[in-house]
C-alpha cells in the first residue's frame, strides 16, 4: 500500500513535468524586451570569435528592427504597418496600439526578428512603445529597440537548417557553421555542418521572393531571392549571396544592402558628343549622351 | 534608383535636364491598378523598372544647346553655349528625393565637357 501511494506521488510529479517538457518552447516564452534579448544574445559569441563580432555589430542584421543608425528606418516603417495598415484593415484586430500583439508583429517580425515568435505579447506591446516613443537615434528608446536583432544564433542556430523533415530540426545545443566537432560554449556545446550555411537559400528564407503567403496577412519587402532566382540565374549567373556581401565586399559578417554595395554593384559607361546639325537654312547645335548601366549584382537593383 | 542628366553652362545655368527612374512598383494587395508603398500593402508587381542583373541598359539622351525663335519668318536656333558640362549621375533615392539626408545616396557620376566649333557655315 505504501509502494502504491509512493509510486501514485511520483506519478503526480512527473506527469505533469513531462507535459511541461513537451510544450518547453511555451514555457520558454520571453516576457520582455531583455528577456528576448538574453535568449539570442551575440554576447558570449564576442570572447571567441572578436573579429566577426565587430563586423557583424556595424550591420543591419544587429539592428533588424531599428534599421540604419542614422535614421531608423526599419522602425519607423514598423510604426507606419501599424498607424496605416493594422489600425486601418477591419478585420486586423487593432484598433490602436495598444491592440497590437505578437501575430500582428510577426509580419514584419518573421524576417527583422523571427525568433519574436518566442515571445509573448507583452513584448509586443514593449516593442510597440518603443515604436512611438522613439524620435532620435539617441533615444533610450532607440536603444531598446537595439537590443533585438538578427544575431549569431539566428542564422547559425535556429534558422540553420531550411528542410526539417529531410535534415531535423536545428539540434538546440549546437551551433551551425562549416564543420562538426566541440564547440567551447557551456550553452552551445557542439558545432555541427549546416548543409546550408554557404548557400543563397539560407538567406533566402528572409531575403525573399515575393508575397509572404504564409501569412493571414501577406506582407512584402524584400524580393532578393526570387530576383536571384529568377533573373539572375536564367541570365548565367553562378555566385551566391556569400560571395558578394562577405567575400568580395570584403565586410565579412557586415553584411550591407545598397548603402555599402551600390557602388560596386553598378557599372556606369558615359558617351556624349556635341555637334552641329544643319539644313537648308538652319543650324541646330546639339548634344547626344548615351549612358550604358550594367548590373553586376546576383539580383535586380533595388528590390522591393 | 534615378539616373539624371543635367547640361550646364560654364556660369551653372542649366538648360536641360531629364531622368530615368529605376524600381519595381509593387502591387497594393495584389489587386487593381494601384502601387502598394509600405511592405503591409505590397503584394505582387505592378511594372517593373529596375535594372536587371547581368543585363545592360542602354538611355540615350537628346540634347538641344539653343533656343528657337522666328526670325524674319525663318526658323532660327542660337546656341546657347558653345562651351558647356554634361553631368550624368545615377542617385538611389528610397524614398524618391535627393533632399533626404541619410537615405539618399550618389553611386556615380560622371561629367563631360562638350564644346561646339565656333564660326563656319
Amino acid at each position: 500500500m505504501r509502494f502504491l501511494k509512493l509510486l501514485f506521488v511520483v506519478l503526480l510529479v512527473l506527469v505533469p513535468l513531462s507535459v511541461f517538457g513537451a510544450q518547453g518552447d511555451v514555457m520558454k516564452k520571453a516576457k520582455t524586451i531583455d528577456e528576448l534579448a538574453k535568449m539570442y544574445d551575440s554576447g558570449s559569441c564576442k570572447d571567441c570569435h572578436a573579429e566577426i563580432y565587430t563586423e557583424w555589430s556595424k550591420s543591419l542584421h544587429a539592428r533588424s528592427i531599428f534599421g540604419p543608425a542614422e535614421v531608423g528606418r526599419t522602425a519607423a516603417t514598423i510604426k507606419t504597418t501599424i498607424e496605416n495598415g493594422l489600425k486601418d484593415w477591419p478585420s486586423s484586430g487593432v484598433k490602436d496600439p495598444k491592440d497590437v500583439g505578437i501575430k500582428h508583429l510577426m509580419i514584419c517580425a518573421k524576417c527583422h526578428l523571427p525568433q519574436l515568435i518566442e515571445a509573448e505579447d507583452s513584448v509586443a506591446q514593449e516593442i510597440v512603445k518603443n515604436l512611438y516613443a522613439f524620435k532620435e537615434p539617441e533615444d533610450q528608446a532607440a536603444q531598446n529597440l537595439q537590443k533585438l536583432n538578427i544575431g549569431c544564433t539566428v542564422c547559425h542556430q535556429r534558422n540553420a537548417i531550411v528542410h526539417k523533415w529531410k535534415f531535423g530540426n536545428p539540434d538546440k545545443g549546437a551551433v551551425y557553421g562549416s564543420k562538426d566537432g566541440e564547440h567551447a560554449s557551456p550553452d552551445f556545446p557542439k558545432m555541427k555542418k549546416s548543409p546550408y550555411m554557404k548557400e543563397a537559400i539560407l538567406c533566402g528564407q528572409c531575403h525573399g521572393q515575393g508575397p509572404n503567403f504564409d501569412l493571414d496577412e501577406p506582407t512584402q519587402c524584400a524580393t532578393l531571392y526570387g530576383s536571384y532566382n529568377f533573373a539572375y540565374r536564367p541570365e548565367g549567373g553562378t555566385e551566391n549571396c556569400q560571395e558578394c556581401h562577405m567575400k568580395k565586399s570584403k565586410l565579412g559578417h557586415n553584411m550591407q544592402s545598397y548603402r555599402a554595395m551600390g557602388p560596386m554593384a553598378v557599372d556606369m559607361k558615359v558617351e556624349a558628343m556635341a555637334y552641329q546639325w544643319r539644313d537648308v537654312v538652319t543650324t541646330t547645335p546639339a548634344a547626344s549622351v548615351q549612358v550604358d548601366l550594367f548590373n553586376k549584382a546576383g539580383h535586380a537593383i533595388p528590390d522591393g | 534608383m534615378v539616373l539624371y542628366v543635367t547640361a550646364k553652362t560654364k556660369d551653372g545655368k542649366v538648360f536641360f535636364k531629364d531622368q530615368r527612374i529605376y524600381m519595381p512598383i509593387p502591387l497594393q494587395f495584389g489587386i487593381g491598378d494601384k502601387m502598394g508603398r509600405g511592405p503591409y500593402e505590397k503584394s505582387g508587381i505592378l511594372r517593373d523598372t529596375s535594372l536587371p542583373p547581368l543585363r545592360t541598359v542602354t538611355e540615350k539622351f537628346y540634347i538641344p544647346v539653343y533656343n528657337e525663335s522666328m526670325k524674319e519668318g525663318k526658323l532660327a536656333r542660337d546656341i546657347i553655349a558653345n562651351d558647356f558640362t554634361v553631368e550624368v549621375e545615377l542617385w538611389y533615392l528610397p524614398y524618391g528625393k535627393k533632399e533626404d539626408e541619410g537615405n539618399s545616396q550618389l553611386w556615380q557620376k560622371v561629367t563631360k565637357n562638350l564644346s561646339i566649333e565656333k564660326g563656319g557655315k
